[in-house]
């Protein structure tokens, strides 16, 4: 366990300060939010025909209210923090791959009703917005993340861990 | 026959506790926040204690004091805002919930896992969170007067170039992973044993 905690805090602390640099917030996470944004208003305009977006901004036209998805709430964050604890724990590489393709998937399906919820909560009330941003979304999205990682954990396949009881990462 | 029914019947049920863990802290986390919330001003001291201390020994050229007012911690600088025909001493208020939220999740995570030692858990856990709040809190401060302030401001706190680039980085780490990680990180920490269980595997064997 020591072992898992420490390879994970290592990766995470590189992969955030490399996340941070100029390149990476250029090709990756500008590109990715915007994404996200645009995931976003796809699902809303299925029942709300007034949304639109520009960049990481959704608008309505029927209200002068708009959300910028900024970093914190565009899920790179969250995903960096399960894809650290995947490869931290020790599993093939398969299985590692597909725990990540499929942690990511659940990680921004999370973030993506986030981002839907916000819009309409910050359209009703200005202080319910807050709350729900600053502290309640926060903690739903580290409860995905981890329980995401302990299903990963449960189908990790007992023999080759057997085989190599120390592979971590 | 007999041994894949097996299997097949353990896998569900893993699959029920987990969804069942996680109903638990669904329901937990209401109100491990209300309680978060009304008793910040007392959960949040010790904390602030930290921020005073590290703020005394290591910034004392630029923080005078740093006052406590519910969940508002206020940073009384040496700093000076000079304008046109006024010069005014700089203040700096960091609001601490945006760095304790931690709090509440590794509550509602360690009674949710319902272990018998849960009392020792949260002590520990509250305890070993309060750095965080602090790294969090001091850090956000740092960030508005030696960047966000501007250069007139950020010339007096005598930060170089370097020093600037770690202070962006402290509040970085100290906003987006710290204060949602941390407790995470602590609760796998401490149920092993829980996790094991849920995950139906053997975590102590495979990392001694």
């Amino acid at each position: 366990m020591r072992r898992f905690l420490i390879v994970f805090v290592v990766l995470l602390v590189v992969s955030f300060a490399i996340e941070l640099t100029p390149p990476a917030q250029a090709w990756l996470v500008t590109p990715w939010t915007d994404a996200v944004a645009s995931a976003s208003a796809a699902l809303m305009r299925v029942f709300d025909a007034t949304i639109a977006t520009s960049g990481n901004v959704i608008s309505s036209s029927a209200t002068p209210f708009a959300v910028s998805i900024e970093a914190g709430c565009n899920g790179v964050e969250a995903t960096l923090v399960l894809v650290a604890a995947m490869l931290a724990f020790a599993a093939p590489w398969p299985h590692r791959l597909r725990g990540i393709v499929v942690g990511i998937v659940a990680v921004q399906a999370l973030n993506v009703l986030r981002v839907i919820s916000l819009f309409y909560l910050g359209r009703w009330n200005r202080d319910v917005f807050e709350w729900a941003h600053l502290y309640v979304w926060q903690a739903l999205i580290m409860l995905d993340v981890l329980i995401v990682w302990v299903i990963w954990v449960r189908l990790v396949p007992a023999s080759p861990r057997a085989a190599s009881p120390a592979g971590a990462a | 026959m007999a041994m894949s029914a097996q299997v097949a019947e353990v896998q569900p049920r893993a699959q029920s506790s987990v969804a069942r863990f996680a109903l638990r802290t669904l329901c937990l986390l209401p109100l491990a926040f209300a309680l978060w919330y009304f008793a910040a001003p007392l959960l949040l001291w010790p904390a602030l204690q930290l921020v005073r201390t590290l703020a005394h020994f290591a910034f004392a050229d630029i923080v005078r004091t740093v006052e406590q007012s519910g969940a508002l911690a206020t940073f009384v600088t040496t700093l000076q805002a000079r304008g046109a025909t006024q010069t005014g001493m700089i203040t700096v208020d960091v609001n601490v919930l945006l760095y304790s939220f931690g709090l509440p999740l590794f509550v509602a995570l360690t009674l949710a896992a319902r272990e018998r030692s849960w009392k020792r858990h949260l002590v520990l856990g509250y305890a070993a969170l309060q750095p965080i709040v602090a790294w969090g809190v001091l850090a956000d401060f740092l960030k508005n007067v030696a960047i966000t302030a501007g250069p007139a401001v950020a010339s007096q706190t005598g930060f170089g170039g370097w020093q600037r680039e770690a202070i962006a980085f402290a509040f970085q780490l100290g906003s987006l992973i710290l204060p949602a990680v941390a407790p995470a990180v602590l609760w796998v920490a401490m149920h092993t044993r829980f996790i094991s269980a849920l995950a139906d595997r053997g975590l102590r064997p495979m990392h001694p």
